[in-house]
């Protein structure tokens, strides 16, 4: 048990408890570092996969086999890490990061190989058109299923080790969070606990409530919903999972354009264009060609509107930051033209890389 | 293709539809801003005097506050147009706009109360554990209980105009598929499977040695589970007719010339793939999207506008809001002020180019865009700019808000 890499571990271990019994974190990655699962969760374009891609990234160059894992969508890894998918399998994109975006179709069929005798039967249920149609239909099945893969993936060894360090899923945007990974154990309800499909589910539910290993990672905007549902979220998990949310991620906070001092010079300029020219502010808005001659006023009526942002951002970062049961971590929003841009310069921050930061680590 | 509600040579297609359209489903990946469109819809066809109901999904809750509903439900309530009306100096058409939110659970409950033949098997029915499972995993069913709902307001004959708003989900569009999915749970080839044979009795049919496929869903559900799903198609028997014809009167709704497809997005160029994804989709599908709203997408910096502005002028504009501030301060403001310009012009580029590549594959006639606006749109001031670059209201009665 005791190898050279485990004595670095409780080594790095011990550090990391120091630093946090000090109220300081390390990087933004603590509260996911002795996570071997991590759910990250959030409503649509928040930069949920965003944050997946750079956790993922920034695990992996930390040495750790880390597997992406993406649940039968639109596949965003693809695109930010370049990579063609080819079915449950995960594909290796360096020496420590894999990715794999699950079906719910190739997992059922994983799932069910795996509870019937031998290939040949497995095959005689999928090709029946009535049970098709009858799992295709079922509610519910999709999701343990999908959840049955990940639970082979955690368990999976190579020469008695597990295979993967860490699994960071990228959770469905729709529904929510709680209902999915409930569904284990409502379908084990179902079940009244009999028959090898409710004592996996049973396995799966243990996983996925242990908050020692599982984490649950919810990504949001520092607006009005997301804030909200990350906050009902939170209080959810501990009520139906008994579990609590591991970290909250308040992503694409808009920085100030200007100090905070110098703010009522500003406000001064912002009064005098619009006093020369009403009106201005719809100037923003036009999509054709404009004058050269508005070009000032454009360069304040943006950065009021940049202003206005920012003000908003911080309002609803204190909003989250007093009433989620959780640590809040933010990442500010990078002007890149490209989402792996984008991507690469997260993960730089989560990572720590000071050479990239321009936020003070939170909390 | 333009963001400006002042010149304006797409609108009139666009109102049109809005004048004459039975339904507009709005379709796209989530986060754009699809709830929040589909209101500001709803609101400019009721200014034009429409009936109109907006069925959303997750509508935010300070939108519904702001609109006088309390709590949005699932039954329609009526929102007060008098404001808006007033805001905007234009007359009362004797338009309407109602809401509702979803409740997948309590739709699928009254549809199950509904249709029950008795008392005995409304009350077997609840306390089937299959049922619950179902009621309690409706979220994946969404869809198809927006379009049971949809049945209801759209046969019931009030509104003139029903918009409905769908789950941000890759299966969104699944119901134009197979507009029956909740019907195919209960097709008759399945009950067959289940159902008490009246010959050899309930269990003698289930465990019929000739079906592997029974034996087989026993052995890994186990047998308990099997019971009760034996017990659920017998209860629930009644409801697979009613469920087949809907899905074929639904079928035809969808296919009616007076329903539209909206597709919403963002400009990001990820989200515009989706788009495009949806697009084909309703292609194959024998549908087409008539509009594509390009929502939040950020106005128009233009980097060449630092070249343009004379640094002494903006130094000497800054000095004149304070006289004491010393010459570097005031020239590293204005390069902050700058540099942050620039950093928005990038973006406002990077919105623009993947609009022009959305636009060479659907027509730049097809293309509506609304602008990403300083505050959430959680006011009614806020949503009448929003239909405003929807499509104004008619070409004399300008909004006046959406100057300010
Ligand atoms: N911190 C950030 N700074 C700048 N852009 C971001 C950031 N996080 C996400 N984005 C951008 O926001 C958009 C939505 O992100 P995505 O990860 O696809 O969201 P989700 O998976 O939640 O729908 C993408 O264009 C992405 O590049
Ligand atoms: N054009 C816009 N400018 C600024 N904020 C917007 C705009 N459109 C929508 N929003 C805001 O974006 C958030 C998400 O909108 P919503 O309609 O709920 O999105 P969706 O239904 O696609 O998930 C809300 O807070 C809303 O106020
Ligand atoms: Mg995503
Ligand atoms: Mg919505």
């Amino acid at each position: 048990m005791f190898d050279v890499a485990h004595c670095a571990d409780v080594a790095s271990l011990s550090l990391l408890f120091l630093a946090r019994s000090a109220r300081i974190f390390l990087t933004m990655l603590d509260p996911l570092l002795d996570k071997r699962l991590i759910f990250v969760t959030g409503k649509g374009g928040v930069g949920k996969s965003t944050v997946t891609a750079a956790l993922g990234k920034a695990l992996a160059a930390r040495g750790k086999r880390t597997l992406v894992l993406e649940t039968d969508t639109f596949s965003a890894m693809e695109d930010l890490y370049g990579y063609e998918g080819t079915g449950l399998e995960p594909v290796k994109l360096s020496e420590t990061l894999y990715a794999s975006n699950l079906m719910a179709e190739d997992c059922f069929v994983a799932t069910l190989t795996r509870f019937v005798p031998g290939e040949r039967v497995a095959r005689a249920v999928i090709n029946n058109r009535v049970a098709r149609v009858f799992f295709k239909a079922a509610p519910s099945v999709n999701e343990v299923t999908i959840l049955d893969q990940i639970r082979v993936f955690y368990e999976a060894e190579d020469q008695g080790k597990p295979r993967y360090d860490h699994i960071v899923v990228d959770l469905p945007a729709s529904g929510h969070a709680v209902t999915f990974l409930n569904v284990p154990a409502t379908m084990n309800g179902m079940m009244r606990g009999i028959g090898p499909i409710a004592k996996m589910t049973a396995q799966v539910s243990t996983i996925i409530n242990d908050p020692k290993q599982t984490a649950i990672a919810a990504v949001c905007l520092p607006e009005e919903m997301p804030v909200n549902e990350t906050i009902e979220l939170a209080s959810n998990l501990k009520s139906v999972l008994g579990r609590p949310l591991t970290l909250a991620i308040a992503n694409m906070v808009h920085r100030a354009p200007l100090h905070d001092d110098d703010r009522p010079i500003f406000d001064a300029l912002l009064a005098r264009v619009r006093a020369n020219a009403p009106g201005t502010s719809s100037l923003l808005f036009d999509e054709e060609p404009t004058d050269e001659s508005d070009a000032l006023a454009r360069l304040v009526e943006g950065n009021a509107l940049a202003l206005g942002w920012h003000d908003r951002d911080q309002r609803y970062l204190g909003e989250l930051r007093s009433r989620v049961d959780a640590p809040v971590i933010e990442l500010p929003i990078f002007y890149e033209t490209s989402g792996d841009d984008v991507v690469a310069n997260v993960a730089r921050q989560l990572g720590g890389d000071s050479s990239s930061l321009d936020h003070p680590l939170a909390i | 293709m333009t963001a400006s509600p002042r010149s304006d040579a797409n609108a009139a297609p666009l109102r049109h539809l809005l004048d004459s359209g039975r339904l507009i489903v709005c379709v796209g990946p989530g986060g754009v801003g699809k709830t929040t469109t589909s209101a500001a819809v709803g609101l400019r066809a009721a200014m034009a005097g429409r009936k109109t109901i907006v069925m959303t999904i997750d509508p935010a809750r300070r939108l519904a506050n702001s609109l006088g509903l309390d709590d949005l439900t699932n039954d329609p309530q009526q929102i007060d147009l008098s404001d808006a009306l007033n805001l905007t100096g234009n007359e009362d058409h004797g338009g309407e706009l109602w809401a509702m939110m979803l409740d997948s659970e309590k739709t699928f409950n009254d549809l199950v109360d509904r249709l029950a033949p008795d008392k005995g098997a409304l009350k077997r029915a609840k306390e089937n554990n299959i049922f619950r499972l179902l009621s309690s995993a409706l979220h994946g069913m969404q869809e198809y209980m927006a379009l049971e709902k949809l049945h209801d307001l759209y046969t019931g004959g009030y509104f003139d105009l029903v918009i409905l708003d769908t789950p941000p989900t890759k299966n969104a569009l699944e119901f134009l598929e197979t507009p029956g999915r909740a019907s195919t749970f209960f097709d008759e080839r399945i009950i067959k499977w289940f159902l008490p044979n009246r010959k050899s009795g309930l269990l003698g049919r289930v465990f019929n040695p000739g079906s592997i496929v029974l034996g087989l869903i026993s052995k890994v559900l186990g047998e308990s589970f099997v019971n009760d799903l034996v017990e659920f198609f017998d209860t629930f028997h009644y409801l697979q007719e009613t469920l087949q014809q809907r899905g074929e009167l639904i079928e035809f709704i969808l296919r009616d010339p007076l329903t539209h497809f909206f597709i919403i997005t963002s400009a990001d160029p990820r989200r515009i793939k989706e788009a495009v994804y949806f697009h084909e989709k309703l292609g194959q599908l024998e549908q087409q999207a008539d509009f594509f709203i390009i929502n939040r997408v950020i106005p128009r910096f233009h980097p060449e506008d630092i070249a343009a502005i004379e640094d002494t002028d903006l130094d000497a504009l800054l000095r004149e809001a304070d006289h004491e501030a010393s010459a570097d301060r005031i020239s590293g403001l204005r390069q902050r002020l700058e540099t942050h310009y620039l950093q928005l012009a990038r973006l406002a580029i990077r919105d623009r180019e993947a609009i022009a590549s959305l636009a060479t594959k659907v027509g730049h006639e097809a293309l509506r865009l609304i602008p990403l606006l300083g505050e959430d749109v959680h006011n009614l001031t806020h949503l009448l700019k929003l239909s405003d670059f929807i499509t104004p209201l008619a070409p004399d009665a300008r909004v006046a808000t959406a100057k300010g």
